[in-house]
């Protein structure tokens, strides 16, 4: 009887311990998909034609894009998305009108100036969803990047503007610096404003 | 490590020591002994653990306390459960709670309460028509988890509290 009760214990232990290393094990596969290293703009120097130097700047610009950093706050249906998988943010909050959240779920009452790692919070101030007229869930490359060169698609953003979003904004920054359990945007921030500003000095152009 | 001060249901405290892990849920449970605020999810979802913090510029809100830093709670007022009865008196809307049977294992009430609070306090000044209250309500305890005995019994008390004085509260 004693000998069948350890049995069990044994065989408990041994579950809970696959359970817990296929969980890492997918985890791990998870953050090994994304990518996190970004080309610097000097590599692409080489590229005799300048559509072809501008679109392949474009194409290693949208690594930073498409990361969860940026596209979980690009979301679709005014949700915002977390985590490196993008599932929809818990608990259900909604953008609201000017991107903090609707009254009772407002982003900065959890969302502080910076990182909570205990609790593992994301913070920077300010904490928001990204304007309706840039959401890129559910697009490709080539639509986002028609959508954020156009002002008329974009919100009025100038070439300038967009520089200055990526390359300065302190919340795009904090992809880069997203604390415990997140894959941080790919490269620097540095790297992508540099890349960004050479895409426009080459003709923005989109694939 | 920091040293925090703070003010809590009008009495200050501090300077403390804190570690910078140190959540104000901890802070206020295992630190001070103030169990009324509860730890829920620990993840910022049931809203059990918000506390109402003062905004110098007159203004409220809650905030919960799980998924903040201590820290963050330097140099601000704030409000917990156990600041609402004064001398053993209930106030009207712990004494509507009661009345509507609206908790049960009573685990969320500290936070509904406190939500609660922030919305008397908002509608006096800022009092809505009689036609926008319930949808005012809905809004306002909107975040809030219970289990047991569900939002209805909860809505009704606070629309008690708020009918019970129109002419303080609605247009």
């Amino acid at each position: 009887m004693k000998s069948d009760c350890k049995r069990l214990i044994l065989a408990f232990l041994f579950s809970c311990a696959a359970i817990i290393a296929a969980n890492l094990m997918a985890g791990k596969a998870l953050a090994g998909s994304l990518r996190l290293t970004l080309a610097p703009a000097e590599n692409f120097a080489g590229i005799a034609n300048a559509k072809a130097h501008s679109l392949a700047l474009f194409a290693e610009i949208g690594k930073v894009l498409t990361s969860p950093r940026c596209m979980n706050c690009h979301a679709a249906n005014d949700r915002p998305r977390q985590g490196d998988s993008g599932r929809l943010h818990q608990p259900p909050v909604f953008r609201g009108p000017d991107g903090l959240g609707l009254p009772a779920m407002r982003c900065p009452i959890c969302h502080l100036a910076t990182n909570f790692d205990p609790a593992r919070m994301p913070g920077n101030k300010p904490w928001l969803m990204a304007p309706s007229e840039m959401t890129w869930e559910g697009k490709t490359l080539s639509q986002i990047c028609v959508q954020m060169r156009d002002p008329k698609l974009n919100g009025g953003k100038s070439l300038a503007d967009l520089v200055h979003h990526i390359g300065d904004d302190e919340l795009v920054g904090w992809g880069w610096n997203p604390g415990i359990g997140r894959t941080p945007a790919p490269g620097t921030q540095e790297q992508a404003k540099a890349l960004v500003q050479t895409w426009v000095d080459t003709g923005a152009e989109c694939p | 490590m920091s040293a925090i001060s703070l003010k809590i249901n009008g009495k200050d405290h501090g300077p403390i020591e804190v570690r910078d892990d140190l959540s104000m849920n901890d802070f206020l449970r295992e630190v001070l002994g103030m169990t009324g605020t509860k730890f829920g999810c620990g993840a910022a979802q049931c809203l059990s653990c918000a506390v109402i913090v003062d905004d110098p510029d007159g203004t409220s809100a809650t905030m919960p306390t799980c998924t903040a830093p201590a820290m963050n709670f330097d140099g601000k007022s704030i409000r917990t459960v156990e600041g609402h009865a004064s001398n053993g008196q209930l106030t009207a809307l712990q004494e509507a709670f009661i009345r509507h049977f609206a908790f049960q294992c009573g685990y969320c009430t500290a936070g509904f309460l406190n939500e609660a609070q922030v919305l008397l306090e908002r509608l006096e000044h800022q009092p809505v028509a009689r036609e926008a209250l319930e949808q005012t309500i809905l809004v306002a305890l909107d975040g809030h988890l219970c289990r047991c005995t569900g939002y209805v019994r909860y809505h009704e008390a606070v629309r008690d509290v708020i009918l019970a004085q129109p002419a303080r509260y609605l247009l």
